[in-house]
């Protein structure tokens, strides 16, 4: 079977009309299905946060059978994702695409994991800590995209789990959890 | 001088009847005992014979596929009912009516890719696949008989011939000629295209678009506008070995 790395691509991927968005409405349905979970699975293995739609992306084509995704097949596909919450769209022209392989909320639920699992339970960290301090090393946490951990934060923010205090630039915004 | 007609050479005519009737009813009846004879000790050989060979019809798919045929010449139907002598015997309604849940998983399984039509010998693929565990080996004649045993239910199982290979539909789609045309056409490669339909049938250009859009339909076609002559392929998912792997838990 073919990869693209480490990763085994699905044999669909090796099937010329999967590069074409199909007319009829079921098999349409049926292809977006399928390039969903791809697209989910390979960046979940391959820890990718944001596919930009105008950049070289190794799924969207396939040297083999030399078939490539036109832009509209691309868009269609992300935008089923940003319908079913496992995405969402970074700019206004659909650019660019945040990838959500957990939900805010799963992201939420390993932080407060990471941070019981450490007895972090009341501590201080930086933002910057959280994704790649020491303590992460070996979690999911480990190089996560930064958006998207703003993104948790803020919601345990409002759960009232953690208080976000700024500092002077970015790099050193703070976290104080009080779990 | 004619003579007229009697009433006594009325009653000899008719107990001429009589005895001719009477007389080929029991030629008749003669006939069919000694045929019930016949049959019912060949039924009962077929019976020993089966017995016999138990072992080698179950494990055997060329021997069970000749054993089928011998049954029905002679009018015995080992899997029309799982009750009785043949399938205490044999088993073999059981593993038919297996053979045919599973063949129903496969088609159901696939369906979303191949719009519910699949090659024989790709079914028997994965069917081996699947029964891996098994001892028991599985033949496409196998196969075809587990379906036209799924006819029964009335739920559009059905083998068609196109070309030199057999498909499996298990959607209630009617195929007309003109789709079984392409369909074999398409086999070669696994695809076709308008151009190619036109000038291997010699149709009209709409009589191929027509029934190219009907397949689309179907989904059983799939379009691909990728290739680099820029001409639209019209893909048939049934004709190439490509299909989801079927998920080995069973």
């Amino acid at each position: 079977m073919q990869k693209l790395g480490d990763f085994k691509v699905p044999q669909f991927f090796n099937y010329p009309p999967y590069f074409t968005l199909q007319p009829v409405r079921e098999t349409r349905e049926k292809q977006i299905q399928l390039w969903k979970d791809l697209i989910l699975d390979y960046c979940r293995t391959q820890k990718i946060f944001v596919i930009g739609l105008e950049e070289e992306f190794p799924l969207f084509s396939n040297p083999v059978i030399e078939r490539s995704l036109s832009h509209e097949a691309r868009e269609a596909f992300l935008s089923a994702l940003v319908s079913e919450g496992r995405a969402e769209w970074m700019d206004k022209g659909h650019r660019k695409c945040l990838i959500l392989w957990h939900r805010i909320q799963d992201w939420a639920d390993i932080i407060l994991g990471f941070v019981k699992d450490n007895g972090l339970e009341d501590s201080v960290m930086t933002v910057e800590e959280i994704r790649s301090g020491t303590e992460c090393r070996g979690t999911e946490l480990q190089g996560m995209d930064r958006t998207i951990l703003m993104r948790a934060l803020k919601l345990l923010e409002q759960k009232g789990k953690l208080a976000i205090f700024k500092g002077t630039s970015a790099d050193d915004e703070g976290v104080k959890f009080s779990i | 001088m004619r003579r007229r007609p009697g009433i006594g050479g009325l009653q000899s005519a008719a107990a001429a009847r009589d005895q001719y009737r009477l007389l080929g009813e029991n030629v008749a009846k003669v006939r069919t005992d000694l045929l019930k004879e016949q049959l019912a000790t060949f039924r009962s050989q077929l019976e020993e014979f089966a017995r016999k060979h138990k072992n080698d019809i179950r494990k055997n798919p060329a021997f069970r596929s000749q054993f089928h045929e011998m049954c029905a010449k002679v009018g015995v139907d080992p899997l029309a009912s799982n009750k009785g002598f043949w399938a205490e015997l044999l088993g073999i309604g059981d593993f038919y009516y297996e053979l045919g849940v599973q063949i129903v998983e496969i088609c159901l399984a696939t369906r979303p890719h191949n719009g519910g039509l699949v090659n024989l010998q790709e079914l028997c693929n994965m069917l081996h696949q699947r029964r891996k565990s098994d001892r028991e080996a599985v033949s496409e004649d196998d196969c075809l008989r587990a379906i036209s045993k799924l006819k029964m239910l009335g739920s559009g199982f059905e083998v068609i011939s196109v070309g030199k290979r057999k498909l499996v539909r298990s959607v209630p789609t009617e195929l007309n000629k003109d789709h079984n045309e392409i369909l074999e056409l398409s086999q070669a490669q696994g695809f076709v295209t308008v151009d190619e339909v036109e000038r291997r049938l010699s149709w009209t250009s709409g009589r191929a678009t027509d029934a190219l859009d009907t397949l689309l339909e179907e989904g059983l076609a799939m379009i691909d506008n990728g290739h680099r002559d820029g001409r639209c392929r019209y893909w048939f998912p049934c004709a190439s070995s490509i299909s989801p792997v079927v998920g080995a838990d069973s």
